[in-house]
């Protein structure tokens, strides 16, 4: 997939003296000054609210955060509201679920989205179609009226109460087996056809070759997993009845609940939620966008 | 296709095998509970009390009841407030970010954090910016335009709910049209500015017509997404729906009547198989209008 | 083909009947509602949004149990004050329920009628009398006999009201209104006087508002709604008057109990109903509020102020129903109800606690002042919000009511739609 990636390009030029596209053409001085300017204001408007809440999250108790005009800036900057967060709440143990809630469901969605996304788009089989039909459906039921249902489920199955129970639902989902059959659909046959000639079944071919080359759909699949899981709030609430094993959504819910009052406070809880995920981004961005030049999110 | 169909007969379970942990999931998970479901709507089934069958009484009481037409109206108020922003913004902005200029890499990924954070997290963001003494107001109020109320009336409510959901979803529909750009042949672009097509013109004559499958794509997969929208009117407005309900979708409608001790788990069960009956429609609808144009 | 369609076919069949045997939670199962036996074995206790600032306290009301108890052990679970309704009946449905649960009335009412809150009366009569009769009757459901949980705490509070804004609309900042005829009034007034810009009240009336100006809530029997008599129509005109000349805040409509408090806070509501938790975080937050902040009595005109009560409910699939009773009994005695109540600006719901020198004697501190005066007006007080008043009839209810305020509707009319839909509510429950 190295076209691919050439074409969306998401290594940077800059070590060249001048300013070049993507095509290695020179960008006008006059261009290159209204595309920044545009850039950094669609940046504000994005990233300014996330940089409000840590401005807020930073303000002492004497500070006013309500004034007209705002002050961006705390004036004395404390982490007195984090110190406070974890008093409250064990955020470090609820963060430490969700890690391992968010972790299994990035293995489960990778594992089985990809062996179920070949299957859909590789192997021939009768049922092929009823089986992508399957997915598809699933992806359009409201998660929101069956969710009753899936508990009954849960607790026939005696995982009420455990990560287990939280991971399980969203362990592989439709989105990401459809994803996945889109990246695998996308591979040219007769790199296959290759393999198949020297003799290499339907697992040596997915392993050695069809796999490795959509790794960028699985990095893909890897962030939206991770993504679903830390952020979930209602499912974990309701399939978990021991407060140890509480996720950090749960935990925010906790003190937007009991601090609602304290805007500081909830901006703190808030920004510690958060960070991981951002974090996470920054470290996988490159694969991702090696994902999405794949063609992982097209149609 | 021949050599695929040779490796049948050597492996005979193996497709199966591929897909069958993700079958097993979903079915479980979501098909299964989703049949419940619809069983369920035929019932007058509630949270703790087993249901009688009652045939179509629920959704002869849909027609009838006021709140079902408010949230079929405010959901797909949604869809017509929110689509059109969500195909048009991610592609100017995708082609704002396509272009390799220093430092490119992070305003991409700044764009997409947005995405990447928590909708109640979002949630408590938007509301503490739009709050009456919040961020919003004290600019506003400072340039001299005055507070507004935009968590208290009924229609700025719902507009603000939208805002939140396209600026969530920005980043997301950005990165499926930078791929779909990607694959747009820079040959076009070149013929197009030396016939001496202006950068407009370029973009409705070039570029849109390339990225047209993608545009109808963004348009299905946020409208389904529109339709079903609970989170954000949710957190904005309040799990009530705003003043006198007026907010309310019909997934929050689902949430507020089949929740709770009291819950009438028939009844929103009957909801929820509409909403899913119009995802589907709606899904294809445009699918078709999209083909229907092509041909 | 590999797969057999036979298989994919009984699949099919196993997912249609499934979900019928799912539904309800049926009788099957679950202990004895005799609680005569030995206290002993492992129960689960569930608190409502507890943990956070009572950590300490309960666990060491746990603790005293298990030592007086030895053969006990009480697992404590909290839960988040969000969605509390929902993960009750998602528990309930599953047959999960802990042993003894944290409940409200209206919680209470479905959990019985579904067989699962013991009966009190049966199973633990001896202890009836050492609570206050009033807490006792407020966990009987309407067409059911018996009484399906211990009362706990009380709550109730006075009505603060912020004295500069009385003095700047010319009233009086040292006589508040006592009645509702003179609130309406001294609101209208505030409203003129400020141009709109102070209103002094901010919460639309709720079904605990209509019970405290003389509506008659429901029938008899218990079996129909009535809060669109008279009464009801009046308060909820009044109410219209004071929307449309912003003396009611103009996003009531919109309000929760946080941002009510909030707009008190910053002046632009007059009147705020709080309890003596308020003083508090009204003494951090805004100190020059503090000073000027007056303390009135709740308005009422049935001469009884309304009370919150919450309960301690025993799970009748509970396989330690000794323990769980006993349990649930101890966290509702008096000695630990007090203990409680001096942590926290609660009421012991036990007989005879209200009359604790903590709750009679003077010592010049505007907390204690709070504190006697609620004390003294709980002995009469009553939970004005009917058991049977679901989360969905309040929906109906504060819709309607939106109507009427927004001018949609006449507040006849509003009143009476509300009924209707919540009659309808009450039988589809029944």
């Amino acid at each position: 997939m190295t076209v691919t990636e050439e074409r969306t390009g998401t290594a940077p030029t800059a070590r060249e003296a001048r300013v070049t596209d993507e095509h290695g053409r020179r960008v006008r001085i006059g261009e290159l000054a209204w595309r920044y300017a545009l850039l950094l204001l669609v940046l504000a408007l994005t990233v300014g609210p996330f940089l409000w809440q840590l401005s807020t999250s930073l303000k002492g108790p004497t500070e006013d955060i309500f004034g007209s005009p705002p002050s961006f800036l705390p004036e004395h900057p404390t982490l007195h509201n984090y110190e406070r967060v974890a008093d409250t709440i064990p955020v470090w143990d609820y963060a430490l679920n969700s890690l391992k809630v968010a972790g299994a469901s990035v293995v489960t969605n990778c594992v089985g989205s990809a062996l179920a996304g070949y299957a859909l788009a590789r192997l021939r089989y009768r049922g092929r179609r009823v089986a992508t039909l399957v997915f598809i459906l699933a992806m359009l039921v409201p998660v929101e009226g069956i969710i009753i249902a899936q508990f009954t489920t849960m607790r026939e199955l005696g995982l009420n109460n455990t990560l287990i129970g939280v991971v399980l639902p969203g362990s592989i989902g439709a989105m990401n087996v459809l994803l996945m059959r889109n990246a695998f659909l996308n591979l040219p046959y007769e790199i296959e056809e290759a393999a198949y000639v020297d003799g290499a079944n339907a697992w040596q071919r997915f392993l050695r070759i069809a796999l490795p080359s959509v790794r960028g759909t699985v990095a893909v699949v890897a962030i939206f997993a991770f993504m679903g899981a830390w952020d979930d709030f209602l499912w974990p609430l309701i399939v978990l009845s021991d407060p140890s094993r509480f996720t950090l959504t749960i935990g925010l819910n906790y003190l937007h609940g009991t601090f609602a009052n304290d805007e500081r406070l909830v901006a703190a809880g808030t920004v510690i939620a958060v960070a991981p995920l951002i974090a996470l981004f920054a470290c996988l961005q490159r694969y991702f966008f090696r994902g999405v030049g794949e063609g992982a999110v097209k149609g | 296709m021949a050599g695929v169909s040779r490796v049948r007969r050597q492996l005979p379970t193996s497709p199966w095998l591929f897909a069958a942990p993700g079958l097993l999931v979903v079915g479980a998970f979501v098909l299964y509970p989703f049949v419940s479901t619809v069983v369920n709507s035929f019932t007058d089934r509630r949270t703790l009390l087993p249901g009688r069958f009652v045939g179509l009484a629920n959704f002869r009481e849909l027609i009838h009841d006021d709140m079902f037409w408010t949230g079929l109206r405010n959901s797909t108020l949604y869809i017509v407030g929110v689509v059109p922003a969500l195909v048009v913004l991610p592609l100017l902005l995708a082609l704002l970010v396509q272009k390799n200029i220093p430092g490119i890499t992070f305003f991409r990924s700044a764009f997409y954090t947005p995405v990447v954070a928590s909708i109640v997290v979002v949630g408590l963001i938007w509301v503490w910016l739009l709050d009456e003494r919040g961020l919003v107001n004290s600019l506003l109020e400072t340039v001299g335009i005055g507070r507004i109320g935009f968590l208290s009336d009924q229609w700025l409510l719902l507009l603000s709910a939208m805002a939140v959901t396209v600026w969530k979803g920005l980043g997301y529909y950005m990165i499926i049209y930078l791929a779909a750009l990607a694959n747009v042949p820079r040959e076009l672009h070149e013929a197009a500015a030396v016939d001496g097509a202006g950068a407009v013109r370029r973009f409705l004559t070039v570029t849109v017509p390339a990225v047209r499958s993608t545009m109808v794509l963004v348009a299905a997969l946020s409208s389904v997404a529109a339709f079903k929208v609970f989170s954000e009117v949710y957190l904005m407005a309040g799990p009530d729906g705003g003043p006198a309900g007026e907010d309310t979708t019909l997934v929050m409608l689902v949430q507020q009547t089949g929740t709770g001790l009291t819950g009438r788990v028939g009844y929103a069960s009957a909801l929820s198989v509409v909403v899913f009956v119009v995802t589907v429609a709606l899904m294809l609808l445009v699918l078709r209008a999209d083909r229907g144009e092509r041909a | 083909m590999p797969v057999p369609r036979r298989a994919l076919v009984l699949a099919t069949a196993a997912l249609l009947a499934l979900p019928l045997s799912a539904c309800g939670s049926g009788e099957d199962g679950g202990g004895s509602s005799d609680a005569s036996g030995k206290v002993q074995g492992d129960i689960t206790f569930q608190t409502w949004n507890l943990r956070a600032n009572f950590k300490s306290y309960f666990e060491g009301v746990i603790a005293d149990f298990e030592k007086k108890y030895p053969d006990t052990h009480v697992k404590w679970i909290d839960q988040p004050a969000e969605g509390y309704a929902d993960k009750i009946s998602a528990d309930a449905a599953g047959g999960t329920l802990p042993d003894v649960v944290n409940v409200s009335p209206d919680l209470v009412a479905p959990l019985a009628k579904a067989g699962l809150a013991l009966d009190l009366d049966k199973a633990a009569a001896k202890y009836k009398p050492e609570y206050l009769d009033g807490a006792w009757a407020s966990h009987e459901i309407p067409g059911m006999s018996g009484t399906y949980a211990f009362p706990w705490y009380l709550n109730t509070g006075p009505l603060f009201y912020n004295k500069t804004l009385f003095k700047q609309a010319g009233l009086d900042p040292d006589r508040p209104p006592t009645t509702y005829d003179d609130l309406f009034t001294d609101a209208l007034k505030m409203a003129g006087q400020s141009g709109g810009k102070v209103a002094t009240l901010a919460n639309v009336p709720t079904i605990e508002d209509f019970g405290r100006y003389g509506a008659e809530l429901m029938d008899k029997q218990g079996t129909g709604f009535a809060f669109n008599d008279a009464k009801g129509v009046e308060l909820l005109t009044k109410y219209k008057e004071l929307f449309d000349a912003k003396a009611l805040d103009p996003q009531a409509l919109t309000a929760t109990p946080e941002s009510t408090g909030k707009k008190f806070l910053t002046g632009a509501v007059a009147m705020n109903p709080g309890s003596a938790l308020d003083l508090d975080n009204f003494k951090k937050q805004a100190p020059n509020l503090y000073k000027n902040i007056g303390i009135t009595d709740q308005i009422t005109s049935t001469g009884h102020v309304n009370m919150y009560v919450m309960g301690v409910m025993v799970n009748t699939r509970t396989k330690h129903t000794p323990a769980a009773v006993a349990f649930a009994h101890f966290v509702t005695d008096a000695q630990n109800q007090m203990s409680f109540a001096k942590k926290v600006a609660i009421f012991p719901s036990t007989a005879g606690s209200l009359d604790d020198p903590y709750f009679t004697k003077e010592d010049g501190t505007d907390e204690t002042r709070v504190r006697i005066a609620a004390a003294k007006s709980l002995k009469n007080a009553v939970n004005y919000t009917p058991v049977l008043f679901s989360d969905q009839m309040k929906t109906a209810l504060r819709n309607e009511v939106a109507k009427a305020l927004q001018g949609k509707e006449s507040p006849k009319a509003a009143l009476d739609n509300a009924v209707k839909a919540c009659d309808r509510l009450l039988q589809q429950e029944g």
